[in-house]
């Protein structure tokens, strides 16, 4: 349709025509059997070379400032109270992030429900806990079992049939746990209830349509697809809970930064490497829940992209590869010329 | 068969009794009255607005009428006689009898984190209808039967609109249904896929599947339907054989209509 | 001074009003005193208990081995729910971070530690009881007072005329404030809110120092001057602010101050003490005292038990142990005078 005639010359795919002049330098290819020659950035250049020498600036403070006191880091890294108190947070983190999700799910199924009484509720829950700072929180629970010594099961404002020992239920890691998963579930109920709303209503309509049992529309169908929008959001309130797990020492828990606090106390001196300490290893939980989130994400990634996003691991192999090629090709044009 | 009587001896496959319904106050459905026999292709058309995809949802309950009553095959949908009132049915109910009937979507409406196998083999298994084997080998060959035997593993957004609606014909066929509704299956797609998509529900035709279409595909209705409804409105403006309301339409609606479209 | 010198205080009373909702939300738990841990070991009845002071603390003291005779007269005072449970809970607010000399985590880093712990341990001895501990936040202390779960408050609790509508005191140390500055400071504090003028001064949130602070404030403002007050959330970051020059000085409990002078005197920032002043105003010695709540009847035993610890020498000895003799009383009273409530 055009009137251009340009001869189509079939190129084999291994032969590409080289980059600019390079192959003939006498005497250059016809113009269509050229690969054009990229755009250079000298910008990007220049703006590599100072952010390098920043970054090597700032690591090479960072190992030399004698403000930090990196032997006593090393010293205080794998201490058995920085442990203990690690172990805390890891706990209290698991057992509130798992039971958080359980009734943040339940709390945005309350929410999404037909019964206005478990939607005011549900809504007013949110609400409340959303506003009680978490102190508060912490603060009722751990003063509660002095309170009440003991719990009972048994007909609402009747008799008790069983008895709980408080105190003996109540550890300071259960109410450290009981008191972060009631404030974690107000917030993971709306993270769930907005990754349930990001599934298209088309969604619910066929699986109404295909007479599913309504259990199996929100496990099979809905939740699933949910998961995608609910994972980023729920993977940061994550990273903010392993951190709020700090506050603990609320109920006379010490998680790990409790315990950095307190041997700060012990050790004036240490107070800049136990802080250090303290901001190593929330950096490897970080990265370790990262890498559990790329691969998460991926997993419920699954149809809702033409190609899943490689892993690291594929990544380095295709770079590798490339590379390979890159010189293969190279080594060729070489002995070509 | 293109009688709208109703055979006293055998339920028909479809009975709308005086629909109506509202959208706050936009009335939508305005007493339809509509009887579908058993195997009969119905194609109903209408502009748009017209209320056709409330009467297709009404159908299978997707849509509640506020007054009025659906049966199929003689089966009241989604509510039961209580004495001379109607009762709303539980959830559980409804959904045992949508099982029995087949929804096609406009917008396919695959589940997009199943492969197009598993889309198919789904509903069988969740509704205790066939084992995992079984349903895996059904949806292998409703697969074939839509000619996309090869695309068994493929996600839903891996395949192209025309044979995502495929897939979703064979996932509303895999639960054996007596009945299939269509909602406008051919609107979403390129109009060079529309074909694959018409030539697979022409092969239902006839296979003693009841079917009713809404579409706007005239050439499709004049040569597949039994009987053709032109809706407009909320009410049945027209009804007959293609032959009757298309070649030969009686009401200026319809004329209007058709002359739009054709 | 102090009170608080054990990191922030909140304020008891909106403490105490939270518990007061959380009775109100829960209407099947049902509320009974009885204690739930018996006791095992206490002190053998007749015979005497080792209680060592000053023990594990990491430089702060010097660890002593006292041997306190049970006194059966005063055992007789203590209230008989109290008796018959054998222990005595002590109170104390000392976490997130712990306040060396008062109260902090020893150098084996988990045992608590501190003048306070050890005077709760030789009471306990002496009123034949066995002493636990039980550490918490400032808050959570007095909380812990009104609810029951502590029997006492030791913890560098200051004697106040405010405090005293709620708890009883027995006191047992002077209760002195001080200022701590870099050596390299020239600033001195000479008794008066002039020589505040135009400084940027640290204080514990909710403490006593801060009330005395903020009289200044308000006196030095009226005069047209400036006094900036700033807080922390601990005494950690406090040091490093005073260290950065973020702050002029910080108006913290003696015992700390004196403390962290020896600590920080061979680091590159030493420090040290620009002036002290009574912990219940110009016109008041103030007093540091155990805390029970009101009307309990163990403010009595308490001081009584002090008094026995005064007067067998061990009272001395303790406080030599912590580098604090210059913080002695004569005599252990029962809710003597302390600071007023009139105060801003």
């Amino acid at each position: 349709m055009s009137e251009r005639s340009l001869p189509a010359p079939t190129l084999p795919v291994a032969d590409r025509p080289p980059v600019g002049v390079g192959a003939g330098a006498t005497a250059p290819a016809p113009l269509s059997r050229q690969r054009v020659i990229p755009l250079r950035h000298p910008g990007r250049w220049i703006a590599t070379a100072v952010v390098l020498v920043l970054v090597a600036q700032l690591a090479h403070g960072l190992v030399t400032n004698p403000f930090y006191q990196w032997d006593r880091f090393q010293y205080w890294f794998a201490r058995p109270a920085i442990l203990q108190g690690l172990v805390v947070t890891l706990e209290v983190t698991a057992l509130s992030a798992v039971l958080g999700l359980a009734g943040g799910i339940l709390l945005a199924l309350a929410r999404q429900s037909k019964n206005p009484i478990l939607r005011a509720v549900s809504w007013t829950y949110i609400w409340l806990f959303r506003s009680v700072p978490l102190i508060v929180v912490l603060l009722i629970l751990y003063n509660f079992s002095a309170l009440y010594k003991t719990l009972s099961l048994g007909v609402p404002f009747g008799p008790g049939f069983v008895h709980f020992n408080e105190s003996a239920l109540a550890t300071d890691l259960v109410v450290a746990t009981v008191g972060l998963s009631l404030n974690e579930a107000a917030y993971a109920a709306e993270v769930v209830r907005a990754g349930i709303l990001s599934v298209d209503q088309g969604q619910h309509e066929a699986a109404a349509a295909l007479g599913l049992p309504k259990g199996y529309q929100f496990r099979r169908i809905v939740l699933p697809q949910a998961l995608r929008a609910i994972v980023p959001a729920y993977v940061n309130q994550l990273i903010g809970l392993i951190k709020g797990t700090s506050l603990v020492f609320y109920v006379s828990l010490l998680d790990l930064f409790g315990e950095v606090q307190n041997m700060g106390s012990t050790y004036p001196t240490d107070v800049v490497p136990l802080l250090l300490v303290a901001t190593g290893w929330y950096v490897v939980l970080t990265s370790v829940v990262s890498v559990v989130q790329f691969y998460v994400e991926r997993h419920y990634a699954r149809g809702a992209l033409r190609t899943l996003p490689s892993t690291p691991l594929q990544k380095l192999r295709a770079g590798v590869r490339g590379l390979r090629e890159r010189a293969d090709r190279t080594h060729l044009g070489t002995v070509k010329a | 068969m293109s009688s709208t009587t109703t055979s006293p001896t055998r339920a028909a496959a479809v009975e709308v009794r005086g629909a109506h319904k509202w959208y706050g106050a936009n009335r939508v459905l305005d007493g339809v009255d509509l009887t579908v026999q058993p195997g009969q292709v119905a194609v109903i058309l209408g502009p748009s607005g017209s209320g056709k995809s409330t009467l297709l949802r009404a159908i299978n309950h997707l849509e509640q009428l506020d007054v009025g009553h659906v049966s199929v095959n003689g089966e009241l949908i989604g509510v039961r006689r209580h004495g001379e009132r109607l009762k709303e049915l539980g959830e559980r109910a409804i959904l045992a009898q949508r099982a029995g009937i087949g929804f096609v979507f406009q917008g396919f409406n695959l589940f997009p984190h199943l492969t197009a196998l598993e889309n198919i083999a789904a509903a069988p298994v969740a509704t205790g209808r066939a084992t995992r084997e079984e349903a895996r080998a059904t949806a292998l060959d409703l697969l074939a039967r839509v000619g996309l035997a090869d695309k068994a593993d493929a996600y839903p957004r891996q395949l192209s609109g025309g044979q995502q609606q495929r897939v979703a014909i064979a996932r509303a066929l895999a639960q054996r249904p007596g009945l299939i509704l269509f909602d406008e299956p051919t609107s979403a797609l390129d109009p060079e896929l529309v074909g694959e998509v018409l030539a697979v529900i022409r092969d239902l035709a006839g296979s003693g599947t009841t079917l009713i279409v809404v579409t706007h595909e005239i050439g499709f209705a004049r040569e597949v339907a039994d009987l053709v409804v032109f809706l407009d409105g909320g009410h049945i403006v027209e009804q007959g054989t293609p032959a009757e309301v298309l070649d030969n339409p009686q009401h200026p609606r319809t004329r209007e209509f058709l002359s739009k479209v054709l | 001074m102090s009170s608080t010198v054990f990191r922030r205080a909140r304020l008891v009373p909106a403490s105490a009003a939270l518990i007061a909702l959380a009775g109100g939300l829960t209407a099947c738990a049902s509320s009974t005193t009885a204690k739930t841990e018996t006791a095992v070991a206490a002190a053998a009845p007749a015979g005497s208990t080792i209680v060592s002071v000053g023990a594990l603390a990491n430089g702060a003291a010097t660890e002593a081995k006292l041997t306190v005779a049970q006194s059966d007269t005063i055992r007789a005072e203590l209230p008989a729910s109290v008796r018959s449970s054998g222990e005595l809970t002590i109170g104390l607010g000392l976490l997130p971070a712990g306040s060396a000399p008062l109260g902090f985590t020893g150098s084996d880093q988990k045992t608590l530690t501190g003048s306070e712990p050890d005077l709760g341990r030789l009471v306990a001895a002496v009123l034949g009881l066995k002493p636990v501990l039980n550490n918490a936040t400032w808050d959570n202390l007095f909380v812990g007072i009104d609810s029951g779960r502590n029997d006492v408050g030791f913890s560098n609790i200051t004697d106040t005329e405010q405090r005293k509508t709620k708890y009883d005191f027995a006191s047992y140390r002077q209760d002195n404030v001080g200022f701590e500055v870099l050596k390299s400071s020239s600033w001195t504090f000479d008794g008066t809110a002039e020589s505040l003028a135009g400084k940027t001064v640290a204080v514990g949130a909710g403490t006593n120092q801060e009330k005395i602070l903020e009289k200044w404030q308000s006196q030095l403002k009226a005069e047209g001057k400036t006094l900036t007050i700033k807080y922390f959330p601990d005494n950690n970051s406090t040091y490093l602010a005073l260290d950065s020059g973020k702050i002029d000085t910080y108006f913290e409990p003696n015992p700390e101050l004196a403390y962290h002078v020896t600590q920080t005197a061979r680091t590159n920032t030493p420090t040290r003490s620009a002036g002290k002043f009574s912990g219940a105003g110009a016109s008041l010695q103030g007093l540091i005292a155990a805390t029970t709540k009101k009307g309990d009847g163990l403010a009595k035993p308490l001081a009584d038990a002090v008094n026995y610890l005064i007067k067998n020498g061990d009272y001395a000895k303790w406080l030599a142990a912590w580098n604090l003799s210059d913080e002695a009383v004569p005599t252990s009273q029962v809710n003597p005078p302390g600071l007023p409530v009139t105060n801003s």
